[in-house]
């Protein structure tokens, strides 16, 4: 009943800009023995990838469990991208529509709206709630495919000829059948977020920690050189001044003119 | 008689008929390649504009504006035509622009054609967009060009006919779907002037010489009665059109069809020479001064050309826009489409040898492939 009541007020609490609501851990007496016997909760391990070359990539993330996962669970990942890059939409929603045999289903739900054209210094940051699907290749492994472009970047005042963007580790979010998770324990993060990319309903997810592999991955994103500003302007008008000036020779030597 | 045989087949090739069912065939063919691909691999072969005019299309039929769609930058025109693409079939686009493509190829000829030249020889000249890799390609990858391709040569072929209201239509049309054909307003002003009157032109030279008289003299001839008619028609027809959708979709409709391209500064690289010194000083305040700069020679070197070239109309409509696109501040591959069209209707009267042609044409292909590299 307490429980019931717990969620009907969770309800009526406004979601922040990235769809989720953090849960405030409510402590259960008695229950000691349930919270420490889940150990599959605390085999995570997430590797990350970012392939492709040049200014269109994916980051693909791999999400894997040392100890057997429940059937029917299901994996979130919240990512927080920096301004340096940005997801297309539009490209998602073809890519779920033509559902890609050549990229797992690529589920996300973003938070708030992407500018496509502008560049890094007039962007902020953003959200995106990236819906895992099951890996075939091992059991209790999940994997998403996320398309990433990266904005261009202010030329380098001191000569470096590419400018890096981290992408941090996103947070991990676990759901399944409400008796295997362990929402009650004081130890867990428990998180309201949309139960599907569709954004039909919420469902209470719980946040765990995990293994990271390797540090977290960047791009590296080529960017012109500020310093030399006053050559390639003097270099640029100085072409087409001349290229001007020999088209309106040519153009008045063999013209026709009639006033 | 190898020899014989060889010409004799090309010459049957040429052929009106065949020529342009083969070209048609070569375009709908990729289309429908098009679709395979898509499907199958990684790298799509339709354009991401069709995908643009699509989304936008859809949003028509929803009932709201086509520019709710991010990056949709055209006429909605072009959106309602493509309405057929959501309740037909997708394909409805890129058959539309395939077909404007070999009706266009079909105007080039009758231009040639109207002006004396025999039907083999002026096939020869077409083929040069018929068979041409780049039109087929764009055309069967979605992009909207050929429509402006048709639109531009059909004022071209109605001028030539003396069918000026056709032509004013057509005009306005052109106009109001892309901005570019605005600088052909001038010429067409020009070589819509009453022709001198030899007699009166004598009298006239003995009477004065002074500049401000003959500036005078000039105005007069250029205020006629075709002028006036191809004036209001073309004017007509384009602010009809901007005011309709003016009223149906407001602000949006100005800034996102015509002021964008007006003040467009893409600092993502392009084939542009003024590409990297705008990426540059996109964010210093000399960035309006050299805007200007970049703008002046293109004002300058096509006022010009009107006045040299205007008796033929379409070498100097082909010289405007090689003008503009080159002089340009932005520049995207689908702009070279725009005096391509116009060069079979320019290569009759040139007199360059091949020796000199294919140099630049050799010169004009390293241009292309050099800037992906230093980019």
């Amino acid at each position: 009943m307490a429980m019931a009541l717990f969620y009907l007020i969770l309800l009526f609490k406004s979601t922040p800009s990235d769809f989720t609501t953090d849960v405030h851990k409510h402590t259960h007496k008695g229950d000691k023995g349930y919270c420490s016997e889940n150990d599959w909760l605390e085999s995570f391990t997430v590797i990350r990838r970012l392939i492709n070359n040049g200014f269109h990539r994916e980051l693909v993330s791999h999400v894997q469990c040392a100890a057997a996962v429940p059937e029917g669970s299901q994996v979130l990942l919240l990512e927080k991208l920096p301004q340096g890059v940005y997801v297309d939409p539009y490209q998602l929603t073809s890519a779920q529509e033509h559902s890609d045999t050549q990229c797992l289903c690529v589920q996300v739900l973003l938070a708030s709206e992407i500018d496509l054209e502008a560049p890094a210094y007039l962007s902020s940051g953003f959200s995106a709630l990236v819906y895992a699907s099951l890996d075939p290749q091992c059991s209790g492994c999940f994997t998403t495919t996320l398309p990433v472009h990266a904005r261009y970047h202010r030329p380098a005042g001191s000569g470096e000829a590419e400018q890096r963007v981290s992408i941090e580790s996103p947070r991990l979010l676990v759901r399944a059948e409400e008796s295997t998770l362990p929402l009650a324990c004081p130890q867990n993060k428990v998180t309201e977020a949309p139960c599907t990319a569709q954004n039909h309903s919420l469902c209470v997810w719980l946040e765990i920690h995990y293994q990271q592999e390797l540090e977290a991955v960047s791009l590296q994103i080529p960017v012109g050189d500020q310093r030399q500003v006053l050559a390639v302007c003097t270099g640029t008008l100085s072409v087409t001044l001349l290229c001007c000036c020999m088209i309106l020779g040519a153009v008045w030597k063999h013209g026709h003119f009639q006033l | 008689m190898a020899a014989y045989l060889t010409t004799d087949w090309t010459s049957a090739f040429l052929k009106k008929r065949i020529l342009f069912s083969t070209a048609f065939l070569i375009r709908i063919v990729l289309v429908f390649y098009g679709v395979y691909q898509d499907k199958t691999m990684l790298v799509k072969y339709t354009d991401i504009d069709y995908h643009v005019f699509t989304d936008a299309s859809r949003f028509i039929t929803q009932g709201s504006s086509p520019y709710k769609r991010a990056t949709y930058r055209y006429t909605p025109l072009l959106a309602w035509i493509l309405i057929p693409n959501i309740y037909l079939t997708a394909l409805f686009g890129k058959l539309l622009f395939v077909i404007c493509d070999v009706i266009s190829a079909y105007l080039m000829y009758s231009i040639l054609h109207f002006r004396g030249m025999g039907s083999d020889k002026a096939c020869r000249y077409c083929a040069l967009w018929l068979l041409n890799p780049l039109p087929i390609a764009v055309s069967s990858r979605g992009n909207a060009e050929s429509v402006l391709v048709v639109l531009v040569v059909a004022t071209l072929y109605y001028m030539e006919n003396r069918s000026l209201v056709k032509a004013a239509v057509c005009y306005g049309l052109s106009v109001h779907m892309k901005i570019y054909p605005v600088t052909y307003a001038l010429p067409i002003a020009l070589s819509l002037q009453t022709l001198k009157d030899p007699e009166t032109e004598a009298l006239g030279n003995k009477a004065s010489s002074l500049l401000s008289k003959r500036i005078q003299k000039f105005f007069s001839r250029l205020l006629n009665r075709d002028l006036l008619v191809f004036a209001v028609i073309a004017g007509g027809t384009f602010f009809a059109l901007s005011l309709i959708f003016y009223s149906m979709y407001g602000w949006e409709f100005l800034e996102h069809t015509y002021l964008y391209h007006l003040t467009r500064r893409d600092i993502r690289h392009n084939f542009s020479a003024y590409f990297y010194m705008l990426y540059l000083t996109a964010e210093s305040e000399w960035s309006l001064a050299l805007g200007l700069a970049a703008f002046l020679p293109q004002l300058l070197l096509l006022l010009l050309t009107s006045f040299a070239y205007y008796k033929d109309l379409a070498f100097c409509c082909f010289l405007h826009t090689a003008i503009f696109v080159s002089f340009n501040k932005v520049c995207t591959s689908q702009y070279f489409l725009w005096y391509l069209c116009l060069l079979p209707l320019v290569l009759p009267s040139l007199t360059l040898s091949l020796k000199q042609g294919l140099g630049l044409l050799f010169l004009w292909f390293a241009g292309q492939v050099s800037v992906p590299q230093c980019s």
